[in-house]
């Protein structure tokens, strides 16, 4: 076992700043160089319950939290009770002595220290920041920086509090963890940050969102950033409205992206058809978690894949891709967004909570994001639904003194609505080529990662790859893994290979979806299928001697 | 066929108020021309009933939408270029059943939209069952006793939900029908056109109407004079009920922005996303 992570976990009530208080510990490592994965465990609460967030770092590329500790940060008896089982061999535990009592492990006032200073309660969280900087022995002038960027607001008492802190940790285990530097400094983001500038770079125009958990961040993002980026983000009233403003502003012209989770896609269905039968260029972000129904919000599963890739009632093109990292996100979204273009017709990327809201150090070179360049009318009499050889009709946009018309019904290339049998099927006909293009262009496009070359083939996708990939490094397993970036169209043709031989099936779904996805449609029967559907994303540990079982 | 005019061919019933309010607009569009609001930048929507056929009779553009969500559609039309000018033909179980949720939040937010409303009280492209704006008592096939619900009053709901423009029209006072069209169309903000419309197949409402429609001599000068103009059940009075001067949905949304006809260049883009991504470092 590869002994190159350190990994941090906080925990604590919520309010009481335990995702910042991880956030922050992930940009001090970022400082040092490292590269980082930070995920955080929340319940569907505002105030109370339990939360915590993990980070874990390594100066090489790392996929995956941890959830073995080498440093927990306790302000509280559940967190002590639930994290104690966490730590690892080497594992120290930081208490709250004020809220725990007599406990193994190092006992600091954090409370009696916070209440030296107004709003206590949101103090905690800096104390554990300024705990893991002593134990990896942070110099106090690079903490001080650190403080000032992430604890801006009221900064003066959060750095007269994290020196105190940082000051009553350093004898007992100060520098007990050496964490050398890593080789550059990178920016690090969630999914959905990833997918919402991923979107921005490739041109989106207007983002529409209701919110729900956990797409809800993409929506944020945008409208707090629409000014600079040039998006224009609006939450309506239901998902209903989402995703016809979003066709409406598709008509204008403007490239139109709508956001949810299950529930909010199931109101969709309706007009996701409409898209489908006027033609309408869409990008839909569909982040799951698990289900039937509102089932478990703040928690992760990719058990709506069957769900993403039939989406909307009648024939009409679809396609629907997962990213397997948050880098992948980035440029998908821009590719998704030049594929509906050049398309019109629907895209969905589709994740999970746990690619959406986990965050991880990326490269990404922004000029190399997609750019839209749909088919434009070139001039002269306009037909909407002009007839051509793979299916797409040229746009045009208002105002134009020629006619522009988009039509739920079944219609004629002008767009007038008919139900002249010949029509019908020459339109139905129209708009099958144009899934024959849609397919035909995928054909020619990257849509598989293979992952190393030697040993048993791992096929899975989404965020699952990540932890896949991770519990390889941790596990030190030879495996080919295998990703399909594109789940609809699904690119058989790169996944026939794997037919013949032993495959290893890993995912976030008690049924197997993505298994039975893969006997459908490219007959792959698997040696095994390794799953999980408690909501919780594979530990790479956990995840390695499961792959060890089998093979 | 006039130059307003499709080739669809038209199937409303013969007597069906549709055809008024297809006239009245045709003459309202001609209006608009004259005021410099030019054809090619209205667009049009529609839902899914008889109303909604009116989408294929007129020539001009727009997105032929499903029931209840025109209202919806061409606030996402606005949103995204608010040089157009957008108008919905709304069916009554079309917007106050299926799309009551987007008629109120337009009116709450003061989407710069403009419902004509062709209110006749039946769902008659279904074969006449009632609507949320029959009254007490309709008998249809899906209530063969009578309807049991009362009906909604959509002048007085439109301005419980702040609605910046509220009028009533009758085909039958066709030129009264066509300036209403005008105005509301050039009212900067959410208005609404709520056209009593007679259909003669299952809810034949002309000699009711008739002796019951009142052109209002000025428009109310309150919201709550409006509000007991709207509630009047002894007259149908017709005419502007209300009109209030507010800065639309859009311009709240993003003051002189336009998505499309400014939208960045793909190197101001990319610059910006770049300058975010450095700020996570």
């Amino acid at each position: 076992m590869k002994d190159d992570v350190f990994t941090f976990i906080v925990g604590g009530k919520a309010g009481e700043g335990v995702r910042k208080a991880g956030s922050a510990s992930a940009r001090l490592f970022t400082t040092m160089g490292r590269q980082v994965f930070n995920m955080d465990d929340y319940g569907s609460l505002i105030k109370g319950g339990h939360n915590f967030s993990v980070v874990s770092t390594a100066k090489r590329k790392i996929t995956s939290h941890y959830i073995k500790a080498d440093l927990v940060v306790a302000p509280d008896k559940r967190s002590y009770d639930i994290h104690r089982e966490h730590l690892s061999e080497r594992g120290i535990m930081v208490y709250n002595s004020d809220t725990v009592g007599e406990a193994e492990g190092v006992g600091i006032p954090l409370t009696t220290e916070a209440k030296k200073y107004p709003n206590p309660n949101l103090r905690i969280g800096v104390g554990a920041v300024a705990a893991l900087a002593a134990a990896i022995g942070l110099d106090k002038e690079s903490f001080k920086e650190l403080i000032q960027t992430e604890y801006a607001r009221d900064v003066e008492n959060n750095m007269a509090y994290a020196m105190t802190i940082y000051d009553m940790v350093h004898p007992k285990i100060g520098s007990k963890f050496q964490l050398e530097r890593g080789d550059k400094e990178r920016p690090i983001v969630t999914g959905n940050e990833a997918i919402a500038l991923g979107a921005a770079a490739g041109g989106l125009d207007t983002y529409y969102a209701y919110p729900m958990t956990p797409s809800s961040s993409i929506l944020h993002y945008l409208a707090a950033h629409d000014k600079e980026l040039g998006v224009t983000a609006v939450h309506p009233e239901n998902e209903i409205a989402v995703i016809n403003m979003a066709i409406g502003s598709a008509f204008a012209g403007a490239k139109a992206m709508v956001g949810s989770s299950g529930g909010g896609f199931a109101l969709m269905q309706e007009a996701f058809s409409l898209a489908g039968m006027v033609e309408a260029p869409l990008l839909c972000y569909l982040g799951s978690r698990p289900g039937p129904s509102t089932g478990v919000p703040t928690y992760t599963a990719q058990g709506d894949l069957k769900f993403a890739i039939n989406q909307g009632h009648g024939e009409f093109a679809r396609i629907v891709a997962s990213p397997g990292t948050m880098e992948e996100a980035f440029y998908l979204t821009a590719e998704m967004l030049d594929l509906v273009w050049r398309f019109q017709t629907l895209g969905i990327i589709f994740t999970d909570k746990h690619l959406a809201e986990s965050r991880m150090t990326v490269d990404i070179e922004a000029n190399k994001a997609k750019w839209p360049e749909p088919v434009m009318h070139p001039g002269g009499e306009y037909k909407r639904y002009l007839d051509t050889d793979n299916g797409v009709s040229p746009l045009l946009f208002p105002p134009s003194k020629e006619l522009i018309r988009w039509d739920s019904y079944e219609h004629d290339e002008l767009g007038v609505t008919t139900e002249e049998p010949d029509m019908i099927a020459k339109m139905q006909e129209k708009r099958n080529r144009k899934k024959k293009a849609v397919a035909d262009c995928i054909m020619g496009m990257h849509t598989v990662n293979v992952h190393g070359d030697k040993g048993p083939v791992i096929l899975t996708y989404g965020s699952t790859t990540m932890s896949v990939l991770e519990a390889l490094r941790c596990g030190e397993i030879e495996a080919k893994v295998v990703q399909p970036i594109y789940l609809e169209p699904l690119p058989v043709w790169e996944l026939e290979r794997y037919r013949d031989g032993e495959v290893i099936i890993v995912e976030l779904s008690c049924e197997g979806q993505f298994a039975s996805l893969l006997r459908e449609k490219v007959r792959i029967e698997p040696k095994s299928v390794i799953k999980k559907y408690d909501g919780r994303p594979f530990d790479p540990l956990e995840l390695a001697s499961r792959i060890k079982e089998v093979m | 066929m006039d130059e307003l005019t499709t080739y669809a061919e038209n199937t409303w019933c013969p007597g069906c108020g549709n055809f008024g309010i297809l006239n009245a607009f045709k003459k309202a569009v001609g209006k608009l021309e004259e005021k410099g609001i030019g054809r090619e930048k209205i667009m049009i929507s529609a839902g899914i009933g008889c109303h909604g056929k009116i989408f294929d009779y007129l020539k001009l553009s727009g997105l032929y939408s499903i029931h209840g969500r025109s209202m919806a559609t061409v606030q996402g039309m606005k949103i995204a270029n608010p040089d157009l000018k957008v108008v919905v033909f709304a069916g009554d179980g079309d917007a106050f059943g299926e799309g009551i949720a987007h008629m109120i939040f337009a009116a709450k937010r003061n989407a710069d939209i403009t419902v004509i409303l062709h209110d006749n009280g039946v769902y008659g492209l279904t074969t006449g069952q009632f609507t949320p704006t029959s009254e007490k008592g309709f008998k249809g096939p899906s209530t063969p006793k009578g309807s049991i619900e009362e009906p909604l009053n959509p002048l007085s709901l439109m301005l419980e939900a702040k609605a910046t423009f509220v009028a009533r029209g009758y085909p039958v006072k066709l030129d009264h029908l066509v300036e209403i069209m005008v105005q509301a169309v050039e009212h900067e903000g959410f208005s609404f056109v709520d056209v009593l419309q007679p259909c003669v197949s299952f809810n034949d409402t002309y000699k009711r109407y008739n002796p019951m429609v009142e052109i209002l001599d000025h428009v109310p000068e309150s919201y709550d004079e409006a509000m007991a103009v709207a509630k009047r059940q002894d007259k149908l009075p017709l005419g502007i009920i209300y009109r209030q001067e507010k800065p639309p949905y859009h311009r709240e949304l993003y003051g002189d922005w336009n998505p499309v006809t400014r939208r960045l260049s793909r190197e101001e883009r990319i610059k910006k996303v770049e300058g975010l991504l450095s700020s996570y470092t």
